[in-house]
């Protein structure tokens, strides 16, 4: 589903992705886990070209979105992405963040898209929460609104940037139940996360990053117990 | 939920404009000066069409030429009189136009009128850059000084301060008097202030106008100086090798022979107002504004008209100017950054000066004063808000422009309904600031005749030829509506905080 071929990033003189290649497998759930800097947020960004890759190749569904002549914004509103700072509209309610982009940009009629958003507030938990304006919520309850908010495009990928790295300790669990049972319905997911538990649990695929490159790519029951190169067993004894 | 606030807020926008408009036809807008005189005579040019001239005067020197503030707001006057007469003898339509007295020439000059009437007189040096026709009037040189300290001859002024109006017959006169320390006014009522407060030692001004400073300043004196030459008559002023000047002049010598002009003179010089008597101890009476008090608040729907309109402007070109700014594209970088640079370094009285006048000489349009006026704050504040904009959206946070890419919302989109509600929050304070200022510095309209309040204050000022009582009064006006304008501010931004 995604190919991303020999794909490279340099911020001026640092080189922050050193070419990486991989396929994702549609419904195959990736949680990219690596020491800071190892480059796991750029290469997220870089699939939905938040980041212009330097060079390299990737192909969704056989559309190369590298290509300048893709148009970008349509491929963008079939990936879900959700970040580490939620990032939702303040000057709008929850339904409103909900609502906004199905409306403008997919052109959904008003009552189309508020019974949408209704429904995936309850499926998130926060159906009380729907004419709340984002300053009155909780960080997890923030969270749990912003994956409504890229699930209400109807995207074939979602990605997530660290979704709980910004959230108090207690909170972390609400949000990654609501991850995990979408990666249970069959989502294709890719996960940068520092939560080794849930990534073992929840994740078909490791990656391992470290240092712009792409280390290992194995089951995490395997990742996890014998991990096949030093720096990842370095990694794995400090963070375990 | 935004939505239905944003459409609130256009609303009540939307709602406040079509007020002022409504309302628009109980008051006068644009100059007051500025209205026709069908001609009654049957004498037409040849054509059979009746041809419109524009008369330029300064109506800020009675009897000569002042505006009727008590009355209709027309201005009205000796010249007025005789330019009426002459333009019905020679069938033509008559419109007046008030600019400021050393405004005139160069509205003669840019075409702006046709003739001017304004109590000028015909020296050498005007000479060299207009026409005139032959004199209508010849008025005596007078001193004007404090009762207290009286100055009666040309050699009692040596070593003196002496206040003239710039431009005038009397500015040049004054230049050759010897010994005497020149301060060169804008208007008679500056004269009379200046006196009154001891920065000048005396005034010099023609005859028919000590007449009625000392009529209304009871603790001024005035001392006639000896008619010298035939220098200081009165001339109509032509732009050069204006064809029209023959037509005047005949018309002129045939008012002289019939005694029209001696009937018109005496209908505005004959009668000496009685002294209104600020007998009180205080200098300061409130009730000569009682009259004018309808005429001046007129000005109000004027002011906030023009502010509205070149607030609005200055924020639709300062929006675009500062999306140029952070375009990423070099040649629109280029020029929101030189457009700012330029309208922030010059004055904006020289930027509204400048597209008065200039307008009609370049683009060969006859823009209206009101518009003029509107443009240049516009530019002007276009340029400042520019700066605060772009700083506003640089501080909206760069995560909601990213969620709005992730989620596919077009730029435009993004924009107006992410990006700008938030940016509005942040720079609201400073917006409300430059409307404030936009409201204050309106003005400066009053230059190039745009009956705005301060307009309005200075025909009070030289109808009444007190100063101080109407200052006064206008700087409350302005000083309420900028309170209007800040609390309407304040129940705006505790509206966008909503969501807080």
């Amino acid at each position: 589903m995604i190919n991303i071929t020999d794909l490279t990033k340099a911020f001026g003189k640092n080189q922050v992705l050193k070419g990486i290649t991989t396929t994702v497998d549609k419904g195959e759930v990736v949680a990219l886990i690596g020491p800071s800097g190892s480059g796991k947020s750029t290469f997220l960004r870089c699939i939905n070209m938040l980041e212009t890759p330097t060079s390299g190749q990737i192909d969704i569904e056989g559309t190369a979105i590298t290509d300048p002549k893709t148009d970008i914004a349509r491929v963008r509103q079939r990936i879900g992405m959700v970040f580490q700072h939620f990032h939702l509209f303040p000057h709008m309610t929850v339904i409103d963040n909900i609502t906004f982009a199905p409306m403008e940009v997919k052109g959904l009629t008003a009552q189309e898209a508020r019974s949408k958003a209704k429904e995936l507030l309850a499926r998130v938990g926060l159906s009380d929460k729907a004419d709340s304006y984002p300053s009155r919520l909780s960080g997890g309850q923030k969270q749990r609104v912003a994956i409504a908010r890229s699930l209400a495009m109807e995207p074939d990928i979602m990605l997530f940037d660290e979704p709980t790295s910004a959230l108090d300790p207690e909170m972390v669990k609400e949000v990654l139940t609501v991850i995990r049972s979408l990666a249970d319905s069959g989502m294709t997911m890719l996960i940068v996360t520092h939560e080794m538990k849930f990534a073992r649990e929840a994740a078909d695929t490791i990656y391992f990053l470290d240092d712009g490159k792409l280390v290992e790519r194995t089951k995490p029951e395997q990742f996890f117990t014998k991990p096949q190169s030093e720096r990842a067993a370095r990694f794995l004894e400090q963070v375990l | 939920m935004n939505r239905k606030r944003l459409r609130i807020i256009y609303l009540s926008l939307i709602a406040f404009t079509v007020l002022l408009v409504a309302l628009g036809p109980f008051f006068p807008t644009g100059k007051t000066g500025s209205y026709s005189v069908s001609a009654e005579s049957a004498a037409a040019p040849a054509s059979g069409q009746k041809k419109k001239l524009i008369m330029g005067t300064s109506a800020d020197y009675p009897p000569y030429e002042s505006v009727d503030a008590k009355g209709s707001g027309e201005i009205v006057g000796m010249d007025i009189d005789v330019a009426k007469y002459i333009t019905s003898q020679l069938g033509y339509e008559l419109e007046i136009a008030n600019i400021d007295f050393n405004g005139l020439i160069a509205a003669l000059q840019t075409g702006r009128v046709d003739f001017v009437m304004s109590a000028m007189s015909a020296t050498d040096e005007r000479r060299q850059s207009v026409d005139f026709s032959e004199m209508y009037y010849a008025a005596r040189n007078t001193i004007v000084s404090k009762k207290s300290a009286p100055l009666a001859t040309e050699a009692s002024l040596a070593g003196k301060q002496v206040g003239t109006q710039l431009g005038s017959t009397q500015d040049l006169y004054a230049a050759t008097i010897e010994g005497a320390v020149l301060k060169k006014l804008n208007k008679i009522p500056d004269l009379i202030q200046e006196l009154n407060s001891g920065r000048i030692d005396a005034a010099i001004v023609e005859d028919a106008v000590a007449v009625e400073m000392t009529n209304s300043n009871p603790e001024l004196a005035m001392n006639f100086l000896p008619a010298e030459s035939a220098d200081n008559g009165y001339a109509i002023a032509f732009p050069k090798q204006s064809p029209i000047v023959a037509e005047f002049n005949g018309v002129l010598s045939e008012m002289k022979e019939n005694g029209k002009l001696d009937d018109i003179t005496k209908k505005w010089f004959a009668e000496e107002e009685t002294s209104s008597g600020a007998l009180l101890g205080l200098n300061i009476d409130f009730s000569i504004l009682k009259d004018y008090i309808p005429y001046i608040l007129k000005g109000v729907y004027v002011t906030l008209l023009f502010t509205l309109v070149s607030a609005l402007f200055g924020l639709v070109w300062g929006t675009i100017l500062s999306l140029f700014k952070i375009s990423g594209i070099k040649p629109l970088e280029w020029f929101a950054t030189a457009y700012t640079s330029v309208f922030r370094g010059t004055p904006l009285l020289v930027q509204l000066t400048i597209i008065y006048y200039a307008t009609p000489q370049l683009f060969n349009y006859d823009i209206p004063a009101l518009m003029a006026a509107g443009l240049a704050f516009g530019l002007n504040s276009a340029a400042y808000l520019s700066e605060t904009i772009r700083g506003g959206i640089m501080a909206v946070d760069k995560g909601q422009r990213e969620a709005a890419i992730a989620l596919g919302i077009p730029y435009r989109k993004m924009m107006i309904r992410i990006i700008f509600p938030q940016a509005l929050r942040t720079i609201l304070p400073a917006l409300v600031n430059e409307c404030v200022a936009l409201l204050k510095e309106s003005s400066l309209v009053s230059v190039i005749g745009v009956s705005d309040l301060m307009r309005r204050a200075d025909v009070v000022r030289s109808d009444t030829f007190r100063s101080i009582e109407v200052l006064l009064f206008v700087a409350a006006i302005y000083y309420v509506l900028v309170l209007i304008l800040t609390s309407f501010a304040r129940k705006l931004e505790r509206r966008l905080r909503r969501s807080d």
